[in-house]
């Protein structure tokens, strides 16, 4: 479990553990170079410039990513849409959504390449019970990705939906509001993003493996796929 | 009869049955075996023949030929009892299942071939499914059972380099050797010193002399391989119930004091079935109380399983959700599809092979789980529907786990919204800035006041949202492109 000692840094300011997980990160990241890295290989996300940054060079394929966003509606989906597609294209395991604000519209996801078939729509009527479908989905090795909108969740919850992840291999995405910047999380890749004019997103990275955060990253969401055919 | 006609049989031959049922694997430690009958060989294995050994030899000539030969006694109970077990394991897969002793079960597969996306894929679950039991299997398939059979005995056919399980041609047919075929041996003999070894030569001979030469059972086994005849097989009867019943010394009025007797007829019923190497795929709770209305609740699982603290954990998922008579009297348990249980460990053979089937048995199982604590209605697949109507054009449709017909993209890509507002939000045009549109959509076709004008606009805030102005000049919003 790589990313353990991550998950036992204590509770309390967030930008401190960030700070001490980022040093852990890059300390191991020394020691195995390039080996950790292919091993690792993330989802490509279909963008050039996350792909660059992120570890593995994409989304954590067995781990927790959060995307924090100021209101739903303003790109996040398109920004995980390539990486959804060659999931839909390339494995047998459901896309599981979980409390989704709204309907995931099933002729959008099949011009966009994601086959509505392999989509679980999980609409639990209580906050417990989405947290719990999220642990179970996530640790039950059969979702490809699962995707979250818990309405309020602690850093003691993140660390047991991470080992859920790890354990079942699978892409966990939670879509969080803004605010739940300040509070600390076990995610290992947190994403602010802010939509901006012609179908731009701009996205913070608030946290990653092996890397200090940046800011202020320009992504225009209708060139996904600018490098190249997501893999 | 056109079900007849249109039936497809699959032969599932198990050439190693013999050996198999004294737990060994073929070709273990690389010694040739042998079983034995009336002190005679009365089955080799592959590496026993490449050594020259034959069936009827004495065992005392076949020790000659290879000294370190291992040899066990035939028991035909043991290999009857098994092949009971092998046709419960194709049941799974189709409700008409039939024993064809010795070491044949036929499998109806023409129901099945819908569910599981074609023969192939069908074949090749259950082909899966038998070696994880330690079943080696050799399956054809033919529209008559005798066809599918004497295919499926004759390992040298060339129709094996087409397909792991091919479909009797009538040309694959007749090469294969009449000894081969379902025939009692003394007519084969008598056959072959005519010259007639392939059932394609048989077939050719004329009706009319071989009734006047062979008993009649030899015609209607003609018949009956080329269809002429029909030929009914008893399907096979799954087992009993496994029913448990305890009565309560007092009335029970909370959930958790129901665990403890649920737990004892669980693991009653589990020690009956872990005997048989059973388990069970659907449990029916019945929940009596001393007047009134008995409540049922039916757990259903995508694998078959003997674990009593797995079912009772599921069956106390289903529990929460559902309301108890007040004062529960008596707890009775009814376990229905009793299936074989898969060996332990077979899970990892499954992760290394990647076999299809049983992915879907474990998506299944979140399925499961999933629905047993949430309920039916909040574990839902997507699909896309051909219908012009933006709200018809989704649907949320049980969950199939083993049809994966993909939807066919009925969208051209960014013209419609990643979220659909359902049902759609009225407000106010004021604020927005139209980007694209309009684009009219006639909302039913019965009524001209149902058209729609859609527009793609960006709201203040930044998200592009799909709007539409209808024929009253109210302004909705309808999605958001995201």
């Amino acid at each position: 479990m790589k990313n353990q000692r991550l998950a036992d840094v204590d509770q309390g300011d967030m930008a401190a553990e960030e700070r001490i997980g980022n040093v852990l990160w890059r300390a191991r990241d020394f020691a195995s170079a390039g080996a950790a890295r292919r091993s690792a290989a993330g989802i490509r996300t279909g963008f050039s410039a996350l792909d660059a940054v992120f570890f593995g060079g994409g989304w954590p394929r067995a781990g927790l990513t959060e995307l924090l966003c100021p209101m739903p509606g303003i790109g996040e989906l398109s920004l995980i849409l390539p990486a959804l597609a060659a999931l839909s294209k390339d494995e047998a395991r459901w896309i599981a959504w979980i409390e989704p604000p709204f309907v995931p519209y099933a002729p959008a996801l099949a011009a966009a390449g994601v086959d509505p078939a392999k989509v679980l729509l999980i609409t639990p009527s209580t906050r417990a019970e989405a947290l719990w479908a999220l642990e179970q989905a996530l640790m039950a090795g059969v979702c490809g990705a699962v995707l979250g909108w818990p309405s309020r969740i602690d850093m003691a919850r993140t660390r047991r939906l991470l080992l859920a992840a790890r354990q079942g291999g699978t892409w966990g995405c939670l879509f969080r509001p803004i605010a739940a910047a300040r509070e600390a999380s076990a995610a290992e890749l947190r994403l602010r993003l802010s939509p901006l004019p012609e179908r731009r997103l701009r996205v913070d990275v608030l946290k990653r493996r092996g890397g200090w955060p940046l800011e202020n990253i320009d992504l225009r969401l209708d060139t996904a796929g600018d490098s190249g055919e997501p893999a | 009869m056109s079900s007849a006609t249109n039936a497809l049989w699959l032969a599932v031959h198990f050439p190693q049955l013999g050996f198999e049922v004294h737990g060994l694997p073929a070709d273990a430690d690389n010694r040739p075996a042998v079983l034995i009958e009336e002190n005679r060989v009365a089955q080799a294995d592959a590496l026993a023949r490449r050594a020259g050994i034959h069936t009827g030899a004495t065992l005392a000539t076949a020790h000659s030929i290879a000294p370190e030969l291992r040899h066990f006694p035939r028991d035909p109970e043991a290999e009857g009892r098994r092949l009971e077990w092998l046709a419960l394991v194709g049941y799974r897969y189709s409700s008409r299942v039939s024993l064809a002793p010795p070491a044949q079960v036929l499998v109806e597969a023409r129901g099945s071939l819908r569910l599981f996306g074609g023969l192939a894929a069908l074949t090749s679950a259950l082909a899966t499914r038998y070696r994880l039991l330690g079943h080696e299997t050799r399956l054809a398939a033919a529209a008559t059972p005798l066809a599918a059979q004497a295919l499926a005995r004759w390992p040298e056919s060339a129709a094996w380099q087409d397909a792991p399980c091919p479909i009797a041609s009538s040309q694959a047919l007749r090469d294969v050797p009449v000894a081969c075929a379902d025939l009692e041996e003394r007519q084969v003999e008598r056959l072959a010193n005519m010259g007639v070894t392939r059932l394609g030569q048989l077939l050719d001979l004329p009706p009319r002399e071989l009734g006047q030469r062979f008993p009649p059972a030899l015609l209607d086994y003609l018949h009956r391989l080329t269809g002429r005849k029909a030929d009914p097989r008893p399907p096979i009867v799954p087992p009993e119930r496994f029913r448990f019943h305890v009565h309560l010394l007092e009335g029970v009025q909370e959930k958790d004091a129901l665990l403890p007797p649920m737990r004892s007829v669980l693991e009653q019923l589990t020690r009956r079935l872990a005997t048989r190497n059973l388990g069970t795929r659907l449990l029916a709770w019945t929940f009596k109380p001393l007047s009134g209305q008995a409540v049922d609740v039916r757990v259903r699982l995508a694998e078959a399983s003997a674990d009593p603290a797995a079912l009772l954990r599921l069956s106390r998922l289903r529990l929460e959700r559902i309301d108890l008579p007040s004062e529960v009297m008596s707890v009775s348990l009814c376990a229905d599809l009793v299936t074989p249980l898969l060996p332990a460990g077979a899970d990892f053979l499954d992760a290394n092979g990647g076999d299809a089937s049983s992915n879907a048995i474990k998506r299944a199982e979140l399925v499961d789980l999933l629905t047993a604590r949430l309920g039916d209605e909040a574990v839902r697949a997507l699909a896309a529907v051909d219908d012009h109507r933006p709200e018809a054009a989704w649907a949320a449709t049980p969950v199939a786990t083993s049809t994966r017909a993909a939807t066919p993209s009925t969208a051209k890509p960014g013209t419609r919204p990643l979220w659909l507002l359902d049902p759609p939000k009225p407000v106010s045009a004021q604020g927005f800035t139209i980007e694209s549109g309009p684009e009219r959509i006639e909302t039913g076709w019965w009524d001209a006041a149902q058209a729609r004008d859609y527009f793609i606009a960006t709201a203040p805030s930044g998200s592009r949202c799909w709007l539409y102005r209808d024929r009253h000049n109210r302004w909705f919003l309808h999605g958001y492109f995201s």
